[in-house]
């Protein structure tokens, strides 16, 4: 049988998931009647934001030319941060589809998911989409894509994934132009694993991809790069149904089950083979993700020890683990917010869809602590030596006299902007400390732009600045590249006098004045006034460079209190008491909550 | 909530009655009888806006009615009583019962209460007037059924603020009023004063003061304008009638209110209330220093044998009672040793005597006593507390912050 397997790829909102819906239906996978939109996407969040989030692999049978083809493809998700489960899908694909939404033209994820593919090797189908819509330029489009991508115009296929047109010569064309899977290098099984999933009932579901020899049930394996050894007791393929089937060959890809408890029991990237004749060599497999942006997460609900709250918070973290091993966490206790976890993501919508699913799914309330990103710093170590530390918590950074260097990351950023916006994305980019390091051509309308930004810089609020500057036009992305040595300092929030750890940032010297004194304002609307006046300090070493100040009361007395008052009364100082357990308490000033989010909200206005 | 769950919420408090606190404290062993009385009489002629009392004018005519009631009540009441103390009559406006009315009341009180105190010139017996609604009859009933003490509600003597209270009298009753207790050989008037009033200014204040210190009186009571819920005062409030004084002038007005009365002899001994020297109103003490005292009449609060209860609010339910004459209560709290440390530090504070601090924290366990001592310290060290002679009292400063010190005092106790 004729086997393609293939990703689609684009920039957000392209219309991947769409496309793939009418993939099915026009292969007969789903019926007209169940066809939903977007049907791969099957997570809630997925639903509700309209974007995918998880890659998901399907097995579709089409003729062609009186021949019958297997068609293996990937749904993936097209916002940045989720770019490490393209780079996974890729890898198991011969092909991809690379749609363009006919209106919008390319983008900068267009850009990045193109380079990818093109990275692997994969034959690119380019397919411009949504030829439906009034504001289509298919034929501005395709320049735009031979002009920046070096694809052959006359070589896009027009569709509509709305409407359906395009969808059966697409078809015919993905048979045509896309390679079948290369023959098998050796008569060993070896299968790439390019992703797991876990399943409350079946534990974790394994998505492999074989390239060489067959998978059967009921053999043992071995995953090469762990060296743990299962025995498969369900194969399958999502039709989008799963349906089960005995054996799987060289080139074909499945889903398989195998009693394994966790993710941590299984390493996307990792190759498998049979355990009784193992392969001498494992597939070349993935970088794991790097998580670029931490922050921490505290359970909401007051508890003085270790307590209900957090362990439910535990729970609930490492349910989700269970679905998603790209985040990472570990235990934190902070003065103010008491036991917590400290969390890296792989970019901010990663951590806000992380936070949005605990919350839902784990029913726990969290406080997030603003998010920074990773640095290293280099320290002298005893008898002088150096050593290099990483620190993604302000709280951890040495003592300032030791620290000879502290060096951040620095974001490759590619911006596709309209031309008449291109001032005001400079002077964004370069507000945010960033180097101008060139300008593509694109179209008579757009130019690429790309900066070195530090991530620091990018993790506020770049995006939505970059979408209001450019009236929604400007799409970016962005990719760590290098570590650089820059003027950081950690800038302390004293309240009251006390140093708070969860408020210190570390910022630019330069711009420390500017940022602390935007803390403080913020602070001063969240803190509630008390009883005595509260100094709010920024302090670098221990210079103090911004201050405000909360004015305490002045009167706060009931006039008359006599018999029957004392009952009533006394409620409401205990109401008082129930709102002050939603705070934290350093030395004697009460913060609430939301105080601890005013460092997040440091953008620059 | 809607009206139908209110009330049925109502039906179902009012099951309770003041028998299970009444029985509980009398089987109390050793107790020492209570010492004082409160009485509510609800009526009034005519709805204050800023008044949250239980009070109404009462169109059907049901004084009879009520003070039978009531002397019923107070019977049933009676054996909690040891030697009287002190009486206080308020309300409503007790000086609108009818004076045959009163002298059923007064006379029945001689029969069922011992009274001896007042015999030694040592007992204080208060009834709250209207100026409008005293006369020499009245006056003459009230002193000769022991009545020593009468508390005269003046409010302001600026027509134009008594306008904005919806508190009508006219301010030259007053004068005329304190005179006719005098005439009766009721030898001791307190006044009662509003301030803060929107639109009232610091020199309207000080004219109020002046009127009320030039008065024969000992006692004199100047609260500010507190916008309760449920008040018509705060409904026009909320509707832009008005703006609240700010702040500032607010604690001006406390200065003036504290200097004025000092130069006329007069010293603060509760955050709202001065007397002359020896002239402070002892019922009022029992409440603030946590006392016993009996209550009768509708929505009165009791504190006996450690429990707290409300008497129903309604007069329709009141004049039910029970069998043995026991009032319907609301809001019943039973004895409870930590809660009476909060109260005590609620109303404490606000004595210039302050609280003794050890016979107050013996009653707390170590851990809490020591969170209320070291939370004490700070507001020590803000200057707005200072501990003198092992009493915690609250300085000039501290005096305007009073419920935030004992909120922040309280709130430590787990
Ligand atoms: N008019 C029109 N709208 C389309 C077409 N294809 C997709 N859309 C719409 O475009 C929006 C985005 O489509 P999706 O299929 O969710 O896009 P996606 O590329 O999967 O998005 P991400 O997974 O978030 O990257 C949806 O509102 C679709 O209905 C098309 O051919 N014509
Ligand atoms: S006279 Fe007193 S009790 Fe009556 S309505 Fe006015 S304030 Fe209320
Ligand atoms: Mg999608």
């Amino acid at each position: 049988m004729n086997i393609r397997n293939f990703s689609i790829i684009a920039h957000i909102d392209h219309g991947k998931s769409t496309l793939a819906d009418r993939l099915l239906q026009a292969t007969k996978a789903v019926s007209d009647r169940e066809a939903k939109a977007q049907l791969l996407d099957s997570m809630d969040l997925e639903r509700e934001r309209g974007i995918t989030i998880k890659a998901s692999a399907v097995t579709v049978m089409h003729e062609h030319n009186g021949e019958r083809y297997m068609l293996n493809f990937i749904d993936t998700p097209g916002h940045v941060d989720f770019g490490y489960e393209v780079s996974r899908a890729l890898k198991a694909c011969e092909g991809a589809l690379l749609i363009v939404d006919a209106a919008q033209g390319v983008e900068a994820q267009t850009v990045v998911n193109a380079y990818l593919a093109i990275e692997q090797d994969l034959e690119i189908i380019p397919v411009l989409n949504k030829i439906d819509l009034p504001g289509a330029r298919p034929d501005e489009i395709a320049m735009e894509v031979e002009q920046v991508l070096g694809f052959a115009a006359e070589d896009c296929v027009l569709c509509s994934a709305k409407s359906g047109v395009g969808i059966p010569e697409l078809l015919d064309e993905i048979c045509e132009r896309f390679p079948g899977p290369r023959q098998a290098q050796t008569p060993k099984t070896r299968a790439l694993i390019f992703d797991a999933v876990y399943d409350d009932y079946r534990g974790v579901i394994v998505y492999c991809r074989v390239f060489d020899g067959r998978l059967k049930v009921g053999d043992k394996i071995r995953m090469m790069g762990l060296g743990r050894t299962f025995t498969i007791t369900e194969l399958g393929k999502y039709t989008p149904k799963p349906q089960k089937v005995k054996e799987v060959g060289t080139g074909e890809t499945c889903y398989l089950v195998a009693s394994i408890k966790t993710l941590g029991d299984v390493r996307v990237g990792d190759t498998i083979t049979i355990d009784h004749d193992p392969a001498e060599e494992a597939l070349s497999g993935y970088e794991p993700p790097r998580q670029m942006v931490f922050c921490d997460f505290y359970p909401a609900t007051n508890s003085d020890k270790k307590g209900n709250d957090f362990e439910a918070l535990r729970e609930a973290m490492e349910k989700l683990s269970l679905n998603d091993a790209s985040f990472t966490f570990q235990t934190v206790h902070s003065e103010a917010l008491g036991f917590g976890y400290r969390c890296g993501f792989l970019g901010l919508l990663h951590m806000d869809i992380i936070q949005e699913r605990l919350e839902r799914e784990g029913d726990v309330e969290i406080v997030q602590t603003a998010p920074t990103v990773s640095y290293k710093v280099e320290v002298r170590g005893k008898e002088g030596a150096t050593e290099e530390i990483e620190v993604h918590n302000p709280a951890d950074l040495p003592d300032m006299g030791s620290i000879i260097a502290i060096k951040e990351p620095i974001a490759k950023v590619e911006v596709m902007v309209p031309k008449e916006y291109i001032g005001d994305v400079m002077k964004l980019a370069l507000d945010r400390r960033g180097i101008f390091t060139g300008q593509t051509f694109v179209s008579d309308a757009r130019d690429m732009l790309t900066f070195e930004i530090p991530l620091a810089e990018l993790i506020y609020d770049f995006y939505d600045k970059l979408k209001g500057l450019t009236a929604g036009y400007g799409t970016m992305d962005y990719e760590i590249n290098e570590y650089r040595t820059d003027r950081l300092v950690k800038v302390d929030v004293l309240i009251n006098g006390d140093p708070v750890e969860a408020l210190a940032v570390i910022v630019h010297k330069e711009k420390s004045e500017q940022r602390g004194r935007q803390l403080l304002v913020r602070l001063k609307k969240q803190i509630p006034r008390h009883q005595f006046e509260i100094p709010l300090q920024c302090a670098i070493g221990g210079k103090i460079i911004a201050r405000e100040t909360i004015k305490g009361f002045r009167k706060n007395v009931t006039a008359k209190c006599y018999g029957g008052d004392v009952t009533r009364k006394r409620k409401l100082l205990e109401k008082q008491k129930k709102g002050k357990e939603r705070m934290k308490t350093i030395g004697t000033v009460n913060i609430p909550q939301e105080a601890f989010m005013a460092v997040l909200d440091v953008g620059d206005e | 909530m809607s009206d139908d769950t209110a009330l049925s919420r109502l039906r179902q408090l009012e099951a309770a009655s003041a028998k299970i606190p009444v029985r509980d404290a009398l089987a109390q062993p050793g107790r020492p009888g209570v010492s004082s009385i409160y009485i509510h009489i609800p009526f009034c002629s005519h709805k204050c806006h800023y008044c949250d009392f239980y009070s109404f004018v009462d169109s059907r005519d049901r004084q009879r009615a009520f003070t039978s009631r009531l002397i019923r009540e107070l019977a049933s009441l009676a054996p909690l009583a040891g030697p009287v103390q002190t009486i206080f009559v308020g309300g409503g406006t007790p000086s609108l019962l009818k004076a045959e009315l009163w002298q059923e009341l007064l006379a029945s009180l001689q029969e069922t209460y011992d009274l001896s105190p007042f015999l030694k010139g040592d007992g204080e017996f208060t009834v709250e007037c209207n100026p409008e609604s005293v006369s020499e009859e009245l006056l003459g009933v009230l002193k000769s059924g022991g009545v020593n003490r009468i508390s005269m509600g003046a409010q302001s003597f600026n027509p134009e603020h008594l306008k904005t209270l919806e508190r009508l009298h006219n301010p030259a009753s007053v004068p005329v009023a304190v005179e006719l207790v005098r005439n009766a050989g009721i030898d001791r008037v307190s006044v009662d004063l509003i301030y803060a009033i929107p639109g009232q200014s610091l020199q309207d204040l000080e004219h109020d003061l002046r009127h009320a210190l030039a008065m024969p009186i000992e006692h004199l009571s100047c609260y500010e304008l507190t916008y309760e819920p449920n008040t018509a005062m705060t409904k026009r409030l909320g509707m832009g009638e008005f703006v609240r004084t700010p702040e500032e002038l607010e604690i001006e007005m406390f200065e003036l209110v504290g200097a004025m009365a000092t130069q006329a002899g007069f010293e603060r001994y509760e955050v709202s209330n001065y007397a002359k020297p020896g002239c402070e109103c002892r019922h009022n003490l029992a409440y603030w220093k946590q006392d016993e005292w009996i209550a009768a009449g509708p929505s009165a609060s009791a504190h006996i044998g450690g429990h707290r209860y409300k008497n129903v609010p309604r007069l329709e339910s009141y004049l039910t009672g029970d069998d043995e004459g026991f009032a319907m209560i609301v809001d019943h709290e039973p004895p409870d040793p930590v809660r009476l440390v909060q109260e005590k530090l609620m109303t404490g504070l606000r004595l210039r005597e302050g609280l003794d601090v050890d016979s107050l924290l013996e009653n707390l366990n170590a851990a809490n006593a020591r969170r209320v001592r070291e939370t004490a310290t700070e507001f020590e060290n803000l200057g707005q507390l200072e501990r003198t002679e092992g009493r915690w009292k609250l300085t000039p400063s501290g005096v305007l912050l009073a419920d935030g010190i004992a909120g922040s005092l309280l709130s430590v106790i787990a």
